[in-house]
C-alpha cells in the first residue's frame, strides 16, 4: 500500500494530495515507531534508584517534605501530580485509574466523601494494618482514625491527613449595619444552639442591609445533620450495619426541621455552593455568614478579595463543634513499590509531616500533638482579624464525635441536599421535598 | 456538462496520451478500479478497528453486566439495566431535556445557518470580514465560552438579568427552571455552531455553477425563488450531512449544559435535574456518586438507539421536502 | 437584472453586521476580563471596556510554574497540525471513494461510518485508557493524535461535497485517457475539493486545539499538558482566578486566529475558484 504511494510521490508533481500524503504517512510511521521505542516511565530495579508519585488535588502543602524526604532516602525521587486542580477533576480520574488498574500514583490523596465510596472496593488499596501502621493509631484523633478502617476494621485503608473542624465565619461590616456585635466572643455567644442563630437571623434581616444572612441552606443543612449525628447515636443517612435509615433515623429529621426553619425565616441567599454566582457573592458582599471549615478561610480569602482583608472574622459554630472535609493518604494495590510508598505516606501524615503541611499551605492537622504544636496553637489570621484560626478550629475538631458514613453515603448525600435546595428555592413544599428526599435517596443507594 | 476538453484545458494538467493498450497495463487498470476504493477507505477502518471499535464493543458488552467501576467482579445481568431504565423517571427526564433543548436549539440554528451563508455568497465588501466574523464563536474553548453564557444569565450578576430589570421585567433564575435553563443552553449552543454549519453550507454553495441562476433570473426568477428552487435542491447532499451531524451533536449535548451548572455536582443539572441531558445522565452514573458502570453504559446504547431513529426521522424529512420543492 | 441574486443589499449588511456583533461580543468580553482582574465578573453591570492588568495578568500566567503554559501550547500545535493534515488528506481520499468510485459494500460501510458517530464516546475514556497504557503510549502525544487520525464526521462531510461537486462526467474522462485511481484523485477531484477541504482543516484544528476529554484523561504528567489541560490548571484548587484563566484563554485562542486567517484565503481562494468552473 506504501509503496503505491510513494511511487506516485516520486513524480515530483505539486499536487495537493501528493505532499500531504507523503506527510500523514510520515508522521503515523513516525509516531508509531516512537511509540514501540518509548521508554518506561519509573522503571528501576529493586535496588536501584525509584521515583514515588503522589496525586494530590488542590495544596497539600507537602514541597518542602519531599525534599525532607529525599534527603534522607537518597534513592528515592518523588513527583507530585494533581497540584491545585480541582477535587471535581480529581476524583474521575482516581475512578479512572482504579478501574482500569492503572495510571494511579504511589500515594495518592483521597477526600473524606470519596473514601466512602473507595472503602466499599478495599481490595484496591494496600492494608496499611499490614505494614505496621497499628502503632501509628495514636497520632491521630480517633474519629479520623476510625475513617480510615474499613467496616470490619480490618483494613486500614488510609492515614489521615488534615480535618476541616467547623466554625462560622461572619462578616464584621454587614454585622455592624445591622446593629449586632462584631467582635468574635461576643458572636459566639449569640448563637450557642441553631435556634439562637435563626432569631439573629431575623433580626439582621429585619435590618434590610440587602445581604442575606447566610449563603445556602445546603451547606447549613450538611453541617447541621452531620453535628446532631455526632451528638446523637453516631450515624445519619446509614446505620452501621449498612442499612438506609434516612426516614427513620430521628436525627435526619430534626436536622431536616431546624433547615426548614432557617429556609421559612428566608434568611438564605439562595446560592449554589461553588457556583460562579456564589463565588462572585463573596465579592459583593451579598450574605453575612458561612458555615466554616479551616479550608473554606481560604476559599474566602481568594473570593473575597485583597478589598476585605479585615472585614471577615470567624465566631464558633452554633451547637458544638462538627467537621467538614479533610483528606486521607491510600497506597493503591496497583503501586509498583508499595512497600516504599507506605512508607512515604507514613511520613507526610506523622505529626512533624503535618505541621510542616500547615507551615507551607494551611491545611489543618488530624493529630492532637500537632493541634498542640505552637505553631498551630499560635496560628492566627491577619485577613481574619487576626482570628487565633488554629485554636478555634482544633478546639472544635478534637472534641468531635465519630460520624459513621455508609457505602453509597455520598450519592444519598447529594439527594437529601438536593431536597433541601428545591424548597430553598420554592420549587417544593417542605412536605413534598422530604418525601423526595427520602424517595431519592432510596433510589441512590439501590443504584 | 463538462466535456473531455475540459481536462486538457485545466491548468497544469499535462496533455495525457493514450498509451496502446498493453496487457500488464490493462490488468493493473482493472486491479486499480477494482481494488483501489478499499484502499482508500482503508486507513479510516485500520484505525477506528483498534479507536473505536473497541471501546464501543467493550461499553455495549459492560452494559449487559452489574459492573461497579471499583470492585473486582462484574457479574453478568443481561438485559436488566436496560429494563431497569425503562421504569427509571429520572432517566426518561433526561430524554425530555435531551429532546427539548434538542428543539430549541438545532432546528433554529440550520435555518440560520442556511439563511446567513446565503447572505454570505453574495458580492460584497470585507466579505472575508464577515466570513470570517461568523466562525470566531468556534474559536474559543467551550469551558471559557460557558464561563462567559453563565455570566450573561447569572441570576444575581448577569448582563441579561440588568438588562431585563432595566424594563421592569424581575430577575429570572435560568438555572432553576427547565424552559430558562433550556434557552439559556440553546443560547449557548446556537452562538457557537451557527457559523459552523453557515460555512459548511457556503463552501457547498461555492459548487453551484453560477450560469444556472444567471439563465433561472433571464427567466425571470425572483431570488427567492431561486434559493428555493435551485440552491436548495442542490444542496442537498450538504443539507442532509449538516442535519445528521447536528443530530448527533445535538443528543449527545454534554459540555454545555455541564458547564452551565456551575456548583457541586454539575452533572446533575440542577436540583430538580432541569437540563440534565442524557450523555450527563449516563456520566453520572458510570462515575461518581454511583460508580454504576453498567448503567451507564446502557444509557450510552439507548442514546445511540434515539439518535438513529432522530436522524432517520430528519433524514426523511428532508428528502421529502426536497422533492416536492 | 442579472446580477439580483449576487449583489448584497443594504438590509444583506445590517443583517451580517447583528451576526457578527453577536459572534464577536462574547469573546470581547472575555479579553475585556483578560486585561482587568477577577472583580469584573461579579459587577452589575459588567464592564465593557478593556482594564490595565494585562501585563500583570500575562506575567502570573507565564510564571505558574504549574500550569506549564508555553509546553501546552506547543504540545497543542503539534498536535493539532499532525490530527489536521492526516484528516483532510484521508478523509478526502475515503470521501472521494465513497463519493465516485463503484464498489461492493459502499453503501453499507457508509452507514457504519455514520452509525459510529452516534455513540457516546465519554463511556469509551475506560477501555481507550487501558489500551493506551497497553501500548506504553501513556502521558505521550501519540496517545491524543493516533485514534483522531481519522474521523468519521471528515469522511462524511468530504463524501457528501465529492458528490456534489465534481461532476462524473470529469471522472469518466480522465479515465478514457487513461488516468489511475490516484492521478484523478490528485488532479481532478483534489483540487475541487479545495473549498471543502479547507473548512474541514480549520474546523478539525479547531476542534483538536480546543479538545479536553480525552487528554485530560490519558496525559497525567503535569509537565506534558496540551494548552487546554494547561488552562485547567491555572485554577487554584478552591478558588479560580479568572482574569488568568481568561487572559490563558486569550492567549490560548491567539493561534487559533492565525490559522484562521491561513485558511481562511484558502477558503476564498477555493471559492473562488470554484465560483469560475463551468
Amino acid at each position: 500500500m506504501k509503496g503505491a504511494l510513494m511511487h506516485v510521490n516520486s513524480r515530483g508533481r505539486r499536487a495537493r494530495g501528493g505532499s500531504a500524503a507523503a506527510v500523514a504517512v510520515a508522521i503515523t510511521m513516525a509516531t508509531l515507531l516512537a511509540a514501540c521505542g518509548g521508554d518506561d516511565g519509573d522503571s528501576g530495579s529493586a535496588d536501584g534508584p525509584i521515583t514515588l508519585t503522589v496525586d494530590v488535588f488542590g495544596q497539600f502543602g507537602y514541597e518542602e517534605l519531599y525534599k525532607q524526604y529525599e534527603a534522607s532516602h537518597p534513592n528515592v525521587k518523588i513527583v507530585e501530580r494533581g497540584t491545585g486542580s480541582n477535587l471535581d477533576e480529581y476524583s474521575p480520574k482516581l475512578t479512572q485509574w482504579l478501574a482500569a488498574g492503572k495510571g494511579a500514583g504511589d500515594v495518592v490523596a483521597i477526600e473524606e466523601g470519596l473514601l466512602v465510596e473507595y472503602k466499599a472496593n478495599p481490595g484496591n488499596f494496600v492494608n496499611l494494618l499490614d505494614h505496621d501502621a497499628a502503632g501509628l493509631k495514636g497520632n491521630f484523633m480517633e474519629w479520623k482514625w476510625n475513617q480510615g478502617l474499613t467496616a470490619d476494621g480490618k483494613q486500614l485503608v488510609g492515614l489521615g491527613t488534615d480535618v476541616g473542624g467547623m466554625a462560622m465565619c461572619y462578616r464584621k461590616d454587614l454585622f455592624e449595619k445591622a446593629g449586632l456585635p462584631t467582635e468574635r466572643d461576643a458572636v459566639s455567644k449569640l448563637w450557642p444552639t441553631w435556634q439562637e442563630y435563626i432569631k439573629v437571623g431575623e433580626q439582621f434581616k429585619a435590618k434590610n442591609t440587602g445581604a442575606a444572612f447566610l449563603d445556602a441552606a445546603t451547606n447549613t443543612f450538611n453541617t447541621i445533620v452531620l453535628q446532631y449525628a455526632g451528638t446523637g447515636g453516631g450515624f445519619h443517612y446509614y446505620d452501621t450495619s449498612n442499612t438506609l435509615v434516612v426516614d427513620s433515623n430521628p436525627v435526619v429529621k430534626q436536622a431536616w426541621d431546624t433547615t426548614m426553619d432557617i429556609i421559612d425565616s428566608g434568611l438564605s441567599g439562595k446560592y449554589q455552593a461553588w457556583s460562579d454566582d456564589w463565588v462572585a457573592a463573596f465579592k459583593q458582599a451579598k450574605f453575612a455568614t458561612i458555615a466554616c471549615p479551616a479550608w473554606m478561610t481560604g476559599v474566602i480569602e481568594g473570593n473575597a478579595g485583597a478589598g476585605a482583608t479585615g472585614k471577615w472574622d470567624i465566631a464558633t459554630v452554633p451547637g458544638n463543634g462538627g467537621n467538614w472535609g479533610g483528606s486521607f493518604l491510600a497506597v493503591p494495590k496497583q503501586s509498583k513499590h508499595q512497600a516504599e510508598a507506605v512508607e512515604l505516606a507514613k511520613f507526610l501524615t506523622s505529626p512533624q509531616g503535618q505541621i510542616g503541611a500547615f507551615k507551607a499551605k494551611g491545611p489543618l492537622p488530624s493529630s492532637p500533638q500537632a493541634l498542640d504544636d505552637p505553631a498551630i496553637t499560635g496560628a492566627t489570621s491577619a485577613y481574619f482579624s487576626g482570628a487565633p484560626t488554629g485554636q478555634i478550629f482544633g478546639t472544635g475538631a478534637k472534641s468531635l464525635k465519630p460520624v459513621y458514613m455508609g457505602p453509597k453515603n455520598q450519592a444519598v448525600r447529594t439527594e437529601v441536599e438536593n431536597a433541601v435546595r428545591t424548597v430553598e428555592l420554592g420549587q417544593r413544599s417542605p412536605t413534598d421535598g422530604w418525601a423526595d428526599a427520602v424517595n431519592n435517596a432510596k433510589k441512590a443507594a439501590d443504584k | 456538462m463538462a466535456t473531455s476538453l475540459d481536462i486538457r484545458t485545466e491548468p497544469g494538467t499535462p496533455v495525457t496520451h493514450r498509451r496502446p493498450g498493453s496487457p500488464r497495463r490493462l490488468r493493473l487498470s482493472r486491479l486499480d478500479v477494482k481494488y483501489s476504493p478499499y484502499l482508500y477507505i482503508a486507513p479510516f477502518f485500520l484505525l477506528f478497528a483498534v479507536f473505536g471499535a473497541y471501546p464501543l464493543v467493550y461499553t455495549f458488552w459492560v452494559s449487559l453486566h452489574e459492573w461497579d467501576l471499583l470492585a473486582q467482579d462484574h457479574p453478568f445481568v443481561g438485559l436488566s439495566n436496560y429494563s431497569a431504565l425503562m421504569s427509571d423517571t429520572d432517566f426518561w427526564n433526561s430524554v425530555y431535556n435531551t429532546l427539548g433543548i434538542f428543539v430549541i436549539s438545532t432546528v433554529p440554528q440550520l435555518l440560520l445557518a442556511l439563511w446567513l451563508a446565503n447572505l454570505l455568497n453574495r458580492q460584497l465588501r470585507a466579505r472575508t470580514f464577515f466570513r470570517m466574523g461568523v466562525l470566531i464563536p468556534n474559536i474559543t474553548s467551550t469551558a471559557a465560552v460557558a464561563i462567559v453564557f453563565g455570566q450573561l444569565f447569572s441570576r444575581d450578576f448577569g448582563l441579561i438579568n440588568w438588562v431585563l430589570g432595566g424594563v421592569g421585567i424581575g430577575p429570572i433564575d435560568w438555572n432553576a427552571s427547565k424552559l430558562g435553563s433550556w434557552i439559556a443552553i440553546s443560547t449557548m449552543v446556537d452562538w457557537r455552531w451557527t457559523g459552523y454549519n453557515a460555512l459548511i453550507f457556503l463552501a457547498a454553495m461555492q459548487a453551484i455553477p453560477r450560469d444556472l441562476y444567471e439563465s433561472a433570473a433571464i427567466d425571470g426568477a425572483r431570488p427567492s425563488r431561486q434559493f428555493w428552487s435551485i440552491t436548495v435542491p442542490l444542496l442537498r447532499p450538504t443539507i442532509i450531512f449538516c442535519v445528521i451531524i447536528s443530530t448527533i451533536g445535538g443528543l449527545q449535548l454534554f459540555t454545555e449544559p455541564l458547564l452551565f451548572n456551575s456548583g457541586t455536582n454539575p452533572i446533575r443539572g440542577g436540583s430538580l435535574r432541569e437540563s440534565q441531558t442524557m450523555t450527563m445522565y449516563m456520566f453520572e452514573n458510570a462515575f461518581a456518586p454511583n460508580y454504576n458502570f453498567g448503567y451507564g453504559a446502557a444509557v450510552a446504547w439507548m442514546l445511540f438507539a434515539l439518535i438513529v431513529v432522530v436522524a432517520i426521522v430528519n433524514v426523511l424529512i428532508i428528502r421529502r421536502g426536497a422533492r416536492s420543492s | 437584472m442579472n446580477g439580483g441574486l449576487w449583489k448584497g443589499t443594504r438590509l444583506t449588511y445590517v443583517a451580517l453586521l447583528l451576526a457578527g456583533v453577536m459572534s464577536i461580543f462574547p469573546i470581547y468580553w472575555m479579553f475585556v476580563v483578560a486585561t482587568r482582574s477577577s472583580d469584573a465578573m461579579g459587577e452589575v453591570p459588567p464592564p465593557v471596556t478593556p482594564g490595565g492588568n494585562l501585563p500583570g495578568n500575562l506575567d502570573r500566567l507565564f510564571a505558574n510554574a504549574d500550569a506549564h503554559f508555553l509546553t501546552g501550547m506547543l504540545n497543542s500545535a503539534i498536535v493539532a497540525g499532525c490530527v489536521t493534515v492526516s484528516v483532510v488528506f484521508f478523509s478526502s481520499l475515503a470521501g472521494f471513494a465513497f463519493a465516485k468510485l463503484r464498489f461492493r459494500g459502499s453503501n453499507v460501510l457508509l452507514l457504519v461510518i455514520i452509525a459510529t458517530m452516534m455513540v457516546p464516546t465519554q463511556l469509551g475514556v475506560i477501555p481507550l485508557y487501558m489500551l493506551m497504557t497497553d501500548l506504553g503510549w501513556n502521558d505521550r502525544l501519540q496517545a491524543v493524535i493516533v485514534p483522531a487520525l481519522v474521523t468519521g464526521f471528515g469522511v462524511f462531510m468530504m463524501r457528501q461535497y465529492a458528490s456534489q461537486a465534481v461532476s462524473d462526467e470529469l471522472i469518466e474522462a480522465a479515465r478514457v485517457d487513461g488516468c489511475g485511481t490516484f492521478r484523478i484523485f490528485r488532479s481532478v477531484v483534489g483540487p475541487a475539493l479545495r473549498p471543502a477541504a479547507a473548512v474541514l482543516g480549520l474546523l478539525t484544528f479547531m476542534t483538536t486545539w480546543n479538545d479536553f476529554l480525552w487528554p485530560y484523561a490519558v496525559l497525567n504528567d503535569p509537565e506534558n499538558p496540551t494548552v487546554q489541560l494547561s488552562l485547567r490548571a491555572l485554577s487554584n484548587g478552591y478558588y479560580q482566578d479568572m482574569s488568568q484563566v481568561f487572559t490563558g484563554t486569550a492567549i490560548a485562542t491567539l493561534p487559533l486566529l492565525v490559522v484562521f486567517i491561513i485558511f481562511g484565503r484558502q477558503i476564498i481562494g477555493g471559492i473562488m475558484e470554484g465560483a469560475v468552473k463551468a
